[in-house]
């Protein structure tokens, strides 16, 4: 028999102090995540700038202006300014993906191939956590710092590292500035100085490679988790059978660890359309280098190069777009490597139940 | 029990939810301190001002702050004036507060506005000449220079152009600057004497006299010293020069962009100057800029007053000063320290220069305004602030006795540099050529060329060139582009 305290006790919810924790995180989440959110894609329908001569002509930041932002940003139009951001949104997009993808591609291979080395009980390598820590190491180094190293290491100062080395080879190697200057403009090399910061492809691949250095520790990681959690037998009945390590790779690690390698990949584009640091901040001068400005540096500029009255329609917009092309290519992603023999016993399973019940229909005669 | 663990979820809760609010009102207190006086001041501003008015300071305003504050970007200035301020009236002293806003001008044109919207206190503040437009023009944000009891003639003594620049489209002065800011060319005088034989400051201006004279004397440097030598610091120096000496202004009255020869002019000596190594590739500003003197490969510097005292640009590249309190100064390189001279160079040109305005929320209104006439009327304060920092104040009068005084000597310069600098100040004239557009204009124009100089994609011709500057422009607000 219960005693009256008992049942009292039984009464009492505690679920509602479950409310009251979790309730800070979502009042914070409501105020600072989700409603930036839904207002960039308000802001993107409005107009840009705010001042009192564009409110009246319609076109100010108070105004709803439909999809003309997108219209103009995606299509461009007859006078300079539509042509100017046109332009320039084209050829930020075509700087994200080339900057993307000339960084993902060597950054998943030295990441699987260390990744596998790593793990593979056959690989006998000394001092692996160290490795591990170093590789990991120009992760938790801020940007901007980053790009600081780089700047003075190789950049278009003639007191860059890299500069001061090409000083010194000259003497040695005559023949090496006629090969750089042979495959970039003139101006592109003064003085015996490269410009590497300014140079269409140097300064994107220098990017690449910073980004590679920097990323390559952590999908290492996330890669290496990944074959740890393939069943160790797997590789002793491999082992046991003969199947020599390239074997092995390409027939066991590499199907199981798809599931990982499809997240990496699509971590990695979300990361890469938003990519804004390193791009914004190698640079020398304060003239933004074409050749790396990316679709996140346009999203920032187009603001805040006039802060008096901001262009948020234009960069909101463009925010939008970016969200609906990493959203196509993500469904794209799950689309293409979607188990296709399950599905196909979903299939069959579906059929085989449906014609069971109509086999009962016609059997069983009770159709309604 | 069962109200003590929910007293303390409560508090647990209400805990992590405020954490999640410091950052909004992180000054909740001085703000409340401060709009509680601001509403007493409002009140008593109402039933004292006008009194005052007449009898008192001359002023529109009250002066119950507790301190002037006088904000800026850059430590270089205001420190020392509020130095000079406080050392020459000792009634004063501990009255004057600087408040840093950015770390640059550009930051603090875009802080000024977050910061006047806010409660703290703002009574006087620099413009720069490049974005002071924004600011005079807006009744929010700057307050006439009459609230202060000042009539228009009281700057009579000013260079003209300091009070034209700080004078709205209503015709209101609103601002008052206590420089101006001449530059010439300074150069090594010991590398000019070797390089290309000249023994006098009188030879060097000679060679220097107009633009081809300029391109003549680059190309004998570039000889004599087997292309290590360029003529120019950096394409921003020449575009410095250059840009301010456009014959009309930017835009138009109804707001046009303007493009004419002299862009093309501009473009075409840029042009030469990069392609033959006249001028160095080093980005103005940038890393490495200030070593080249010392290096020898550049032969000087497109320097402004401000660049010439101490701790500003010339000292640097001249080899650096190591301050230490308590301890004499160290010339880092004693060998390069007072190698340099200065000449006005292919014509004269102002650089920046800045203005003090008043805030429309002044609650000091004597300080104000005796800090104001301090530095821009007050013609004995103004001497004795030009020798205190080595500045050159806005009165040629005061200017033509400092540049005469020794005193006024620059330990780095050959020549005394106001003497030199003092001709091409009273030849500035800005009248009708500023417009709010300028900044964002010139960076276009000038981000345009560099790329056009480059050879990037899309600048590989003038006309292409002219065609993209048109496109960056066009995105400035206000401004048509056809």
């Amino acid at each position: 028999m219960a005693t009256a305290a008992q049942r009292r006790i039984k009464s009492v919810s505690y679920a509602k102090y479950g409310y009251i924790f979790v309730a800070p995180f979502f009042i914070v989440y409501f105020i600072f995540m989700l409603w930036p959110l839904i207002e960039t894609f308000m802001l993107a329908f409005h107009g840009n700038g705010n001042t009192p001569k564009l409110d009246e002509a319609g076109t100010s930041i108070n105004c709803f202006v439909g999809l003309d932002n997108f219209k103009t940003i995606l299509f461009g139009g007859t006078d300079f300014k539509s042509m100017g951001i046109h332009e320039r949104f084209v050829r930020c997009m075509g700087n994200t993906v080339i900057i993307w993808g000339g960084n993902f591609i060597p950054q998943i291979a030295l990441s699987l191939l260390l990744a596998v080395w790593f793990t593979d009980m056959r690989v006998k390598m000394p001092g692996k956590g160290f490795f591990k820590v170093v590789m990991y190491m120009p992760n938790i180094i801020t940007a901007a710092s980053v790009a600081g190293l780089f700047l003075s290491l190789i950049s278009n100062s003639p007191y860059s590292v890299a500069n001061n080395l090409l000083d010194k080879l000259e003497v040695s190697a005559p023949g090496f500035y006629n090969f750089i200057e042979g495959i970039t403009p003139d101006a592109m090399v003064k003085d015996g100085d490269f410009f590497f910061s300014s140079d269409k492809w140097a300064s994107r691949v220098i990017i690449m490679f910073i980004q590679v250095w920097m990323w390559f520790g952590n999908t290492m990681i996330m890669l290496m988790s990944g074959i740890m959690s393939i069943n160790g037998s797997l590789f002793e009945a491999a082992e046991i059978d003969g199947a020599n390590s390239r074997q092995t790779f390409w027939r066991i690690t590499l199907p199981l660890l798809k599931s990982i390698m499809v997240y990496t990949l699509l971590t990695s584009m979300i990361g890469g359309f938003q990519m804004f640091d390193i791009p914004y901040m190698y640079r020398t001068g304060s003239t933004l280098n074409q050749y790396t400005e990316t679709a996140a540096v346009f999203i920032y500029d187009m603001f805040h190069a006039n802060f008096a009255s901001p262009s948020y329609g234009y960069s909101a917009s463009a925010s939008v777009i970016l969200f609906v092309i990493t959203s196509i290519l993500g469904a794209m992603v799950f689309y293409v490597q979607r188990d296709k023999h399950a599905i196909e016993i979903k299939k069959k399973r579906k059929q085989a139940m449906k014609e069971a019940k109509k086999k009962a229909a016609q059997g069983g005669g009770l159709g309604l | 029990m069962n109200k003590l663990k929910k007293t303390l979820a409560l508090v647990a809760t209400l805990a992590i939810a405020s954490t999640a609010f410091v950052a909004c009102d992180d000054d909740k207190d001085t703000s409340t301190g401060n709009s509680t006086t601001n509403s007493t001041s409002d009140s008593k501003a109402d039933s004292t001002a006008d009194s005052k008015g007449e009898e008192g300071n001359g002023t529109k305003f009250t002066d119950d702050g507790e301190k002037l504050s006088v904000l800026c970007w850059t430590d270089n200035d205001v420190k020392f004036m509020i130095q000079h301020f406080e050392e020459t009236n000792s009634e004063y002293k501990g009255k004057v507060e600087y408040v840093n806003v950015g770390s640059e001008g550009a930051e603090a044109r875009e802080k000024y506005a977050t910061y006047f919207q806010g409660d703290q206190d703002a009574d006087l503040f620099v413009l720069e000449a490049d974005w002071i437009l924004d600011y005079i023009n807006n009744d929010d944000y700057t307050a006439p220079m009459s609230d202060l009891g000042f009539e228009a003639s009281d700057f009579d003594g000013c260079y003209e152009y300091t009070v034209a620049v700080a004078t709205n489209d209503n015709g209101v002065l609103k601002g008052a600057s206590w420089q101006s800011t001449p530059g010439g060319y300074v150069y090594r005088y010991d590398l000019a004497e070797k390089l290309l034989g000249v023994k006098t400051n009188a030879e060097m201006q000679a060679k220097m006299k107009d633009w081809d004279t300029v391109l003549a004397t680059a190309k004998e440097l570039k000889d004599a010293s087997e292309g290590k030598t360029a003529l120019y610091d950096s394409l921003g120096g020449i575009w410095q020069v250059y840009s301010y000496n456009r014959s009309s202004a930017w835009a138009d009255k109804d707001d046009n962009l303007v493009i004419d020869d002299y862009c093309k002019t501009y473009a075409d000596i840029a042009k030469t100057m990069w392609d033959e190594g006249y001028v160095s590739t080093v980005d103005q500003w940038g890393d490495g800029w200030l070593n080249q003197a010392a290096d020898e490969s550049v032969l000087g510097y497109t320097f402004c007053t401000w660049c010439l005292g101490a701790g500003g640009q010339l000292e640097s590249a001249a080899g650096g000063v190591t301050r230490e309190e308590g301890k004499d100064d160290v010339i880092n390189n004693p060998d390069l320290y007072n190698k340099f001279d200065i000449i006005a160079g292919p014509s004269g040109y102002a650089w920046g220069g800045s203005w003090l305005a008043l805030s429309p929320k002044c609650d000091n209104g004597t300080l104000a305004k005796a800090f104001v006439e301090h530095f821009t009327i007050n013609e004995e304060t103004m001497e004795s602030y030009a020798l205190f920092k080595g500045e050159f104040v806005n009165n040629p009068t005061v200017m033509e006795k400092v540049g005469k005084n020794e005193k006024s000597n620059n330990p780095m310069l050959r020549t005394n540099p106001w003497s030199i600098l003092f001709e091409a100040a009273g030849n500035i004239d800005m009248t009708g050529k500023i417009t709010a557009f300028d900044s964002q204009i010139k960076k276009a124009f000038n981000d345009s060329v560099t790329n056009y100089l480059k050879g990037v994609e899309g600048y590989t011709s003038y006309d292409n060139m002219i065609n993209e500057f048109k496109k960056a422009a066009a995105q400035i607000e206000g401004l048509n582009v056809q």
